[in-house]
């Protein structure tokens, strides 16, 4: 999967899961404020993240991510050390 | 109208007076002791005592006389519990006696090399449970709110007590906790929740309970829920005799539908459960608040409740 595959499947699964407006999802965006997240959706996310790219999403990950832009960041990196090994 | 603030009665004081005397005079001394304490209690706490009150004559439905005699068994066996607690924290185990309910399943469970979750409420003593554990202790994380931690964090260390288990605390401002959560699931640990007390009353879940409408809060049903771990409810009732008996129900898988979503229907299995208990053991109830009236501002709740 490329660089740009991934950050689609990324919009498209955030999109469906927290119901909001697709192109709200922008690189620059605040993550936990588009999808207002609150700690219940914090679960959801944890899940969506095992299950759609196979690798568990840890509070220290969270604590760097800010902006769609850090998300996506961590998802490329961790998919790829999964291809790695 | 009243809620659970997220603090648990009574002071580290009290606490430190019940381990001395217990040490110094014996466990039937300070059961002796309590039988005085719980006259000053009913007219000293009384909206813990209308609660009770509530709880004897509208959902159980005694009469007043039986109602009175709930009123004092009830705080009688909640200071009996503290009072075993204190004792085998003290290692005076051996004076007490144990009884597993579905305990080989249970062991199955915590043996099947993946995360657990436990899901136990305000009756018996859910926390006399540790030390049986043993190395299975090791591995369990309490979820907790942070006033109620910060708690009993004190009084261990005012009464150098330790404790088997490892404390998730929760704080609404911060949400570290989800991740300690997962994270211990990951490691394949239990994590155990409350599942009859909120504090948060936008986030709940509402279902009849006992015959009338109730809250519950939707953190613990929804992390079980779409964890894809073994969920298991589990109470540890008083006896007579200084007898401890454990009851686990497994709880069946749930699956997102239309109709209900997953963490309702986890919720009915749990209410199912815990009704069965307190028809059991009805003065082993421990929730001193309003637990049947519906709070305000409950969007969360209605929404629930019209699926």
């Amino acid at each position: 999967m490329t660089n740009e595959e991934i950050i689609e499947k990324i919009r498209t699964t955030l999109a469906e899961e927290f119901e909001v407006d697709i192109e709200l999802i922008q690189p620059e965006a605040l993550l936990m404020q588009t999808l207002e997240l609150d700690s219940l959706d914090l679960v959801d996310m944890v899940v969506l993240v095992e299950q759609n790219f196979g690798f568990n999403i840890t509070g220290q990950d969270f604590t760097e991510i800010k902006t769609f832009q850090d998300f996506y960041d961590l998802v490329i990196v961790r998919m790829k050390e999964k291809e790695a090994k | 109208m009243s809620t659970w603030k997220g603090k648990t009665r009574g002071g580290a004081f009290g606490y430190l007076f019940f381990i001395y005397l217990i040490r110094y005079l014996g466990i039937n001394t300070a059961y002796t002791f309590l039988s005085l304490i719980i006259l000053y209690f009913i007219p000293f706490a009384p909206k813990a005592t209308a609660n009770i009150w509530f709880y004897a004559r509208h959902i159980l439905n005694y009469s007043r006389t039986r109602a009175i005699r709930m009123l004092l068994c009830n705080y009688y066996r909640l200071g009996q519990i503290l009072i075993d607690k204190v004792a085998i924290g003290s290692g005076l185990v051996d004076k007490y006696h144990f009884q597993f309910e579905h305990y080989p399943e249970f062991l199955n469970v915590l043996n099947s090399d993946q995360g657990v979750i436990m899901i136990g409420a305000h009756v018996g003593n859910w926390e006399i449970g540790a030390p049986f554990f043993d190395e299975y202790g090791k591995k369990i994380n309490i979820v907790m709110y942070d006033a109620e931690h910060q708690k009993i964090k004190k009084m261990l260390e005012e009464s150098s007590a330790t404790k088997d288990y490892k404390v998730i605390p929760v704080n609404e401002d911060n949400l570290t906790h989800v991740f300690q959560i997962t994270e211990a699931l990951q490691k394949k640990e239990y994590v155990c929740f409350q599942g009859d007390r909120y504090l948060n009353k936008e986030k709940l879940l509402t279902c009849s309970f006992l015959g009338k409408q109730a809250s519950f809060p939707i953190g613990p049903f929804l992390l079980a829920s779409r964890m894809n771990v073994p969920v298991v409810f589990y109470f540890a009732m008083r006896e007579k005799k200084r007898t401890y008996r454990f009851h686990f129900v497994l709880a069946e898988k749930v699956i997102r539908s239309k109709e209900k979503k997953a963490e309702q229907a986890l919720l009915e299995q749990y209410v199912n459960a815990l009704e069965e208990i307190v028809k059991q053991y009805p003065e082993q109830w421990f929730n001193y608040y309003s637990f049947w009236k519906a709070p305000k501002n409950n969007k969360q709740a209605e929404k629930q409740s019209s699926n």
